[in-house]
């Protein structure tokens, strides 16, 4: 049991006060590195908040794909395992596998960057 | 005492007089005065230092702005070390490359602790956020745009074999097959599975065009690598990726997504559409662009640009080089996959998202 404010929480203050009381007091050349510092706790609350969704949201999609192959492999060495398949073209003789697959690296790909870059998304025209 | 060490122990001092005694012995002058020697920021690779130097006599007589350019104390493997670059930029000055011009290099450890190679220094911004932003150049963007195609050009004429530049892996070393294996073997001890990665790689390597006759790439021919004077290209600046390989591996590169910063919707390096570059690149080389060429090396750009940025991050991560911005590099790798699904699967975005 964690005390509140969560640590999220407390991110998204520490940064508001970095860019908001601090960064004016800052000299010029040092907000170059004041702004990477508060990008860097910008990506921590957001995946602090998501915690392990991705991963476990991820390993889901994966045990339906190996299921459909009768693979049976433990979760955690799905993705490894699944990018192993895909350097083999492993899906390409099934349609079905092939586009899960496919479905896999989307919903992979777009969650991360909901964490990382939210930003970048949008600028590709996501939501 | 403590505070009072003599000047002769103190190494800026010792570093600083040995440079000046490099420089004056390599120009022919009869003294050389350095008044500034200041590190540049930029520059992930290698380091650049702002020099600042009065020559009495000699090839560079009189007050001369000079950038002493040498690795930094961790690097990318694939890149070329000091003396080699210099012989590049060398051969690119001599080819009509807007570059800064190469003038002295040594690899005697006792003037500078490593390698290194003085060369001009030029006028303007290289800073590619600025650059995609900045509206006062807008009407220029254009022409500058044409202007890169000219020089890429330009950089495409030389061709091997060359004396001058032996030391450079042969085409068949560095072609698109080899490029594929580098990745996977770095992605094999890559703690992370990547398998976006995976799955471009896989294409790239089912989709590899014949080879072509090779010519000298820079190998990172992009917004944020030449130098703008207001609207004036000034120089195209770091060569320590160059080597020989396809005249369309430099074009994706330039057009790669990863390299558009502030304007992912003007496809050429983030300044301009395709056209521009692309008539000024084929008015200088006399040959025409092929576009299935160019994409399958602008998805080639996006994964080596996602493995370069995983490379950037393990030098936090693994070797432990303390800089914030390399650590966070590492998180554009994703960026560049969301591209090589977009490129690959563009039927493929999920309804909702």
């Amino acid at each position: 049991m964690r005390d509140l404010p969560t640590g999220s929480t407390l991110l998204a203050l520490a940064r508001d006060v970095l860019l908001g009381d601090l960064m004016p007091l800052l000299p010029e050349e040092a907000r170059l590195d004041a702004r990477l510092v508060a990008n860097s706790m910008a990506i921590a609350e957001r995946e602090a908040e998501a915690a392990d969704g991705l991963r476990k949201a991820i390993a889901r999609e994966l045990e339906k794909l190996y299921r459909w192959t009768g693979e049976g492999e433990e979760p955690e060495n799905l993705l490894r395992c699944f990018a192993r398949d895909l350097r083999v073209d492993r899906f390409k003789g099934s349609e079905p596998q092939e586009r899960k697959a496919r479905e896999i690296l989307w919903q992979l790909t777009i969650s991360k960057l909901r964490q990382a870059n939210p930003r970048f998304l949008a600028a590709n025209g996501f939501r | 005492m403590a505070g009072t060490a003599s000047p002769r122990s103190d190494p800026q001092r010792e570093r600083r007089a040995a440079l000046a005694r490099f420089l004056t012995a390599a120009s022919g002058a009869e003294t050389v005065e350095i008044s500034g020697l200041v590190p540049l920021r930029g520059g992930a690779i290698q380091e650049n230092w702002a020099v600042d130097a009065c020559f009495s006599g000699g090839s560079l007589a009189g007050d001369q702005a000079l950038v002493l350019r040498t690795a930094a104390p961790t690097g990318v493997p694939a890149s070329l070390d000091p003396l080699q670059e210099f012989a590049v930029l060398k051969a690119a000055f001599a080819a009509g490359v807007t570059v800064p011009e190469p003038l002295f290099a040594s690899g005697d450890p006792a003037i500078f602790g490593k390698p290194f190679f003085i060369m001009r220094r030029i006028d303007g911004i290289a800073a590619a956020h600025r650059i995609t932003r900045d509206a006062a150049l807008e009407p220029a963007l254009p022409a500058i745009a044409e202007r890169l195609g000219r020089e890429l050009a330009r950089i495409h004429r030389i061709r091997p074999p060359r004396s001058d530049l032996a030391f450079l892996p042969a085409y068949e070393e560095v072609g698109p097959t080899l490029q594929i294996a580098g990745f996977r073997a770095y992605l094999d001890h890559h703690p992370t599975p990547r398998p976006v990665l995976e799955w471009g790689i896989r294409w790239l390597e089912t989709h590899t065009p014949s080879p072509s006759d090779p010519v000298l790439c820079h190998h990172d021919f992009r917004t944020g690598n030449y130098m703008l004077d207001g609207t004036t290209l000034t120089g195209i600046l770091d060569w320590e990726f160059a080597g020989w390989g396809d005249p369309h591996e430099d074009i994706g590169w330039f057009c790669c997504k990863g390299w558009r910063f502030a304007r992912l919707d003007r496809e050429a390096g983030g300044i301009s559409g395709r056209a521009p570059f692309y008539r000024g690149y084929e008015s200088e080389a006399g040959r025409a662009i092929d576009p299935s060429r160019v994409f399958f090396w602008e998805l080639l750009a996006s994964v080596r640009w996602a493995i370069i940025a995983l490379q950037q991050s393990d030098r936090y991560m693994i070797a432990g080089e303390r800089n914030l911005d390399l650590a966070l590099t590492g998180r554009r790798a994703t960026e560049c996959e969301l591209e090589i699904l977009m490129l690959l699967d563009p039927a493929g975005v999920p309804p909702d998202a």
